[in-house]
């Protein structure tokens, strides 16, 4: 605490004097040689934390015993905001992990993550071997500044003691199976409140994220010039307008009352895992709690039902993310570092092991070491499937999707009347968002 | 005065200079620099990562047709026509029946103060707490006399009157400072008026009110700036009763929650600028904000007395 | 607990109702204490229906139950062990105390010209200390933090102690109203005794308003203790410089199942400033009213 005395006084002194925002000029990246060998200190900040942020510890253990001469500093449960305050004030962090592909957009166009390209060519990696998808919401505008690190795929969990009770067969694969499945699956009580529900429609409820439901209707979020296409894209009114009638099938008062008395999404007390929610949207990870927490529970995993048979089989993927600041201190030995974590197979798959996640390289996936069963399999399966999409980047961050989920929390609550009317001012609303940022 | 020679004169300025120099550098480093600054900004596109650009008015017209600054403003404008009130009305009524009582006045008063003390956090998490919809203690004691009781922080219509509750829990400072205006009516008015046959609320009406008016002024101006910048329950209740996991006690994505019902102005500044990054928006927010604060504060400067400066010497 | 309360205004009533009017008297008696009994019992129910369930299993604390089932007091020990709450703990005292110190330091001789020094300006110079106090903070958050992380201060509590520094705007206030009070007599004989401005500050008017900054300092020091959003915007990128509040926050979203843990971290949270109310409340209790009603 000390050594920021005198750094104190220097703030106090510059203080009057600083008027305008001035950010230090970006660093044009001169790299290496091929070949020269790395060393000094590498700053990483990550989101994880306790038992995840373990994992990243053993792994960069791993990576100072094979690059003796780098020193790896790890700071843990660093969200987003926090590298893009600490990037533009000068002292970012020589790489960032991001659990949040949204911001790929602004940190590329605002080359506050540095352009990874010279050191790909460099280096010679096969962009190829990446999954297609991770590969997608890892660049922007041309711009390549990011590499995907392990990933995740959205599927459907099912409770299948229940489905065996309600007598149905195997999971729903339409929407219309989903809505007959949920209706069979809902118990209430004799005042006519929830007992069970067979899925939770709201779209604010636990996973169900309108970007992780897109890919069930093909719905699409914006055009390509940037604009909001979620008026003009009908597969959206056909996602909203099942979806609000599902929820008037159960009332929308008796759904909010049924999900405040709910557990926490990443409880032991999740409503899958305590059976009061017959069917849910998540992602793999879902496996390694339901097996920590609910060892009983006998369930299944299938693919997101969509409206058109042609796409079953995709869903929603998104992962982690990391890339290098533009005021890193020590970029070589940081690229090294990510090399290490995001393009060898090896550590991909001790990664994936340990987190329970999607590895991002098709030889990583293929690999035997991969503990891989019948469930952990669908979701890999999901992550291949060419149908499978994710959210575009954009100079805005997550700003346009969390605009519509607003729109959202009003239309299933019964505030929107005209949904056409309520879509066009939604994509107003989204359009003036995406100015804001950036 | 006129008369003292020059360098007496100097010296007493240089007297007068070292008492103030720390505030006086203060007001400018950490007010009059940020408020300068804030307006440049208010006029420029800022995300942080790449230099400002002027861009005119736009941030203040594009606060014309923002969705959530309409909210944060309907959210922090009812809280200022109801929190504002019944907190006063409340802690009048306290303070008004602790001067009434004759035993154990100073018990009962530390007991309704002490809650105030609380760090808001703590209070919050409490609150939320007590009144869980499903198994909480406050619904369960209400099922016990046969009422169904609201989803208080999960329904968006009790999501604000549960704040508000709970700010009445914290209502100790307020009701210690009408404790002390009421115990400052002289006693010979309350005797004139039982001669002239006032019963309590008469008494009440026609001659502690009045003589706290001041009181009140200052607790109605005050307690809207104190709206104006209530940040940390209404952010705290949110993310807990949503019960979505934030990272590392960051910003969270359940900020308002349910349907944004506890969205407040400062909390909508915040996200825009510590989420969003849209700093040059974020600062014409904040310049909105510092011209109805400033407004207020001139009302209070304007009719109360106490804060006139000069009735001393 | 001592009562600082006065006599309160009784009403005497005429002689010839008395017996009736004391019948009613006992009986409005009653009814006021029954009144305040109730509303004492809802101010405290939170508290203590809160240290019940801190001593409860997590099980339990998710149940409508009001009594524990068992004890368990190590819950508070579980506390200990899953954060460092020590160090929350330290940085709250760190920042609470150096804070109300410096803020000490530098507002008292600023209140003291404003309330005893003439000098041209002092009007104006006391108005905008009036609007400093109430800006709502967020209106100059942005600049000011842009100002602390360009010179990399952020992460530590460092921008919210170095401003008291130079004086805190409520705090000159509360004391300048509070030095009003004193008289100019005791001022002009110490001058007449050839003290110089600073000497009369030190030996006359600080011990005369020994009340005074004794409730400045408590509000400075439980505003800190308190701060939520200060703590939130410049240290939340650095655990080792969480407070108590933030790292409250915090827990819950980490052990947001363990309500047991999260309610006994709540009243830990709320104990220190117990004991401090009952040390200092007197002062308090002055501090508050002087706030409110001057002039």
């Amino acid at each position: 605490m000390n050594t920021r005395i005198p750094r104190a006084l220097f703030a106090l002194g510059t203080a009057g004097v600083l008027t305008v925002g001035c950010t230090p000029a970006a660093q044009e990246t001169k790299i290496a040689e091929p070949g020269a060998e790395v060393s000094g200190t590498v700053e990483l900040w990550h989101f994880f934390t306790e038992r995840e942020a373990a994992a990243i510890d053993t792994v960069v253990k791993e990576f100072e015993t094979t690059h003796p001469k780098v020193k790896v500093t790890i700071k843990s449960g660093q969200d987003d905001s926090k590298v893009t305050q600490a990037i533009g004030a000068g002292n970012g962090p020589d790489i960032g992990l991001s659990y949040s592909t949204d911001i790929v957009g602004k940190f590329c166009s605002s080359g506050a993550w540095v352009d990874l390209t010279p050191y790909l060519t460099r280096d010679k990696v096969d962009l190829s071997g990446l999954n297609p998808t991770t590969r997608q919401y890892t660049e922007y505008g041309g711009k390549r500044c990011a590499m995907p690190f392990l990933a995740d795929a959205y599927g459907m969990f099912y409770n299948k003691e229940l489905f065996a009770k309600a007598g149905i067969a195997g999971p729903p694969k339409t929407l219309d199976e989903l809505a007959a499945a949920a209706k069979k699956l809902t118990v209430r009580n004799p005042d006519g409140s929830l007992k069970r529900v067979g899925f939770l429609p709201l779209f604010d409820f636990y996973e169900n994220a309108p970007s992780h439901l897109a890919p069930a209707v093909g719905a699409t979020w914006l055009t390509a010039d940037g604009k909001s296409a979620i008026g003009a894209d009908p597969a959206w009114k056909t996602l909203l307008t099942w979806q609000k009638s599902l929820v008037d099938w159960y009332g929308y008062e008796n759904l909010q009352k049924f999900r405040a008395g709910l557990g926490d999404e990443f409880s032991a007390d999740n409503a899958f895992q305590k059976g009061q929610v017959a069917i849910n949207v998540d992602a793999e990870y879902r496996l390694a709690f339901l097996a920590d927490q609910a060892p009983e529970l006998s369930y299944g995993v299938a693919p997101l039902p969509t409206t058109d048979p042609a796409r079953y089989g995709g869903g929603y993927v998104t992962g982690n993310i990391v890339g290098i600041s533009k005021n890193a201190k020590n970029p070589e030995a940081a690229w090294a570092l990510i090399k290490y974590l995001t393009t060898d197979d090896n550590t991909i798959v001790k990664l994936a092991n340990a987190l329970r996640n999607l590895p991002t390289t098709t030889a990583a996936t293929a690999d035997p070491a991969l503990k891989v069963d019948p469930a952990f399999k669908t979701f890999l399966d999901i992550f291949a499937n060419p149908n499978s999409s994710t959210t575009p980047p954009s100079q805005s961050g997550p700003a346009y999707q969390e605009t519509f989920q607003t729109f959202l929390t009003g239309w299933q609550a019964g505030k929107v009347s005209d949904l056409d009317a309520g879509l066009a001012e939604a994509d107003k609303q989204v359009n003036s968002v995406m100015t804001l940022g950036g | 005065m006129s008369a003292q020679p020059l360098a007496i004169r100097i010296r007493r300025h240089a007297t007068t200079l070292s008492f103030l120099a720390p505030a006086l550098i203060g007001i400018v480093v950490f007010f009059g620099y940020p408020l300068v600054s804030a307006v440049y900004f208010s006029f420029t596109k800022f995300d942080l990562l790449s230099t400002p650009q002027w861009v005119g008015l736009a941030n203040y017209r594009r606060m014309a047709d923002d969705p959530f600054l309409l909210q944060s403003v309907r959210n922090t404008l009812w809280m200022v026509a109801v929190f504002v009130p019944v907190r006063i009305v409340s802690a009048i009524g306290l303070a008004v029946l602790l001067t009434q009582l004759k035993r154990g006045a100073g018990f009962f008063r530390t007991i309704f103060f002490l809650p105030s003390l609380a760090p808001p956090v703590a209070a919050t998490i409490a609150f939320v707490y007590l009144l869980k919809p499903g198994t909480g203690p406050v619904n369960t004691a209400l099922a016990h006399l046969g009422i169904d009781g609201p989803l208080w922080f999960s329904s968006p219509e009790w999501a604000k009157p549960s704040l508000v509750l709970l700010g009445l829990w914290g209502i100790g400072d307020l009701m210690v400072i009408f404790l002390a205006g009421v115990l400052g009516v002289p006693t010979s008015l309350y005797e004139a008026a039982a001669l002239d046959g006032a019963n309590a609320w008469h008494r009440f009406r026609y001659v502690t009110l009045p003589t706290i008016r001041p009181v009140i002024l200052f607790a109605a101006v005050t307690g809207v700036i104190y709206t104006l910048q209530y940040f940390d329950q209404a952010a705290v209740a949110g993310s807990i009763a949503s019960g979505q996991a934030t990272t590392g006690g960051g910003i969270s994505q359940s900020f308002g929650f349910p349907e944004g019902s506890t969205f407040t102005y400062p909390l909508w500044l915040y996200t825009v600028g510590f989420r969003y990054h849209a700093l040059g928006y974020a600062n014409a927010l904040a310049v909105a904000l510092f011209a109805v604060a400033f407004a207020v504060t001139v009302i209070l400067l304007r009719r109360a007395k106490a804060f006139s400066g000069e009735e001393t010497s | 607990m001592t009562a600082v309360l006065e006599t309160p205004p009784t009403v005497v009533p005429s002689p010839p109702a008395a017996r009736r009017a004391r019948r009613q008297n006992r009986l409005a008696w009653i009814g006021r204490h029954s009144i305040a009994i109730a509303l004492a019992v809802m101010f405290l129910t939170p508290v203590v229906y809160l240290v019940l369930i801190s001593l409860m299993t997590s099980d339990q604390a998710l149940t409508s139950d009001y009594w524990p089932n068992s004890w368990h007091p190590e819950n508070y020990v579980r506390v200990f062990e899953v954060t460092p709450l020590p160090r929350y703990l330290l940085n709250t005292m760190l920042y609470a105390l150096t804070a109300t110190a410096l803020m000490l330091l530098s507002s008292v001789p600023a209140a003291y010209a404003l309330a005893k020094l003439r000098f041209r300006g002092r009007n104006l110079l006391f108005l905008v200390i009036i609007c400093v106090m109430m800006l709502p903070p967020q209106v100059v958050t942005v600049p000011l933090y842009l100002m602390w992380a360009r010179n990399g201060l952020t992460g530590s509590l460092w921008p919210l102690v170095i401003p008291t520094l130079f004086g805190d705007a409520f705090a000159i206030f509360l004391l300048r109203q509070f030095l009003l009070t004193i008289p100019q007599e005791y001022l002009d004989a110490a001058k007449v005794d050839g003290c110089g401005e600073w000497r009369t500050l030190i030996r006359v008017v600080l011990p005369m308003a020994r009340p005074g900054i004794a409730a400045a300092g408590l509000f400075q020091f439980f505003y800190c203790w308190n701060d939520y959003y200060g703590p939130l915007l410049y240290t939340s990128e650095n655990e080792q410089a969480w407070t108590l509040s933030l790292g409250l926050a915090s827990f819950h979203s980490v052990h947001h199942v363990d309500w047991n843990l999260v309610i006994a971290a709540t009243v830990l949270t709320m104990a220190p400033i117990i004991v401090v109310f009952f040390f200092a409340q007197r002062a308090f209790v002055q501090g508050v009213t002087l706030t409110g009603v001057k002039g």
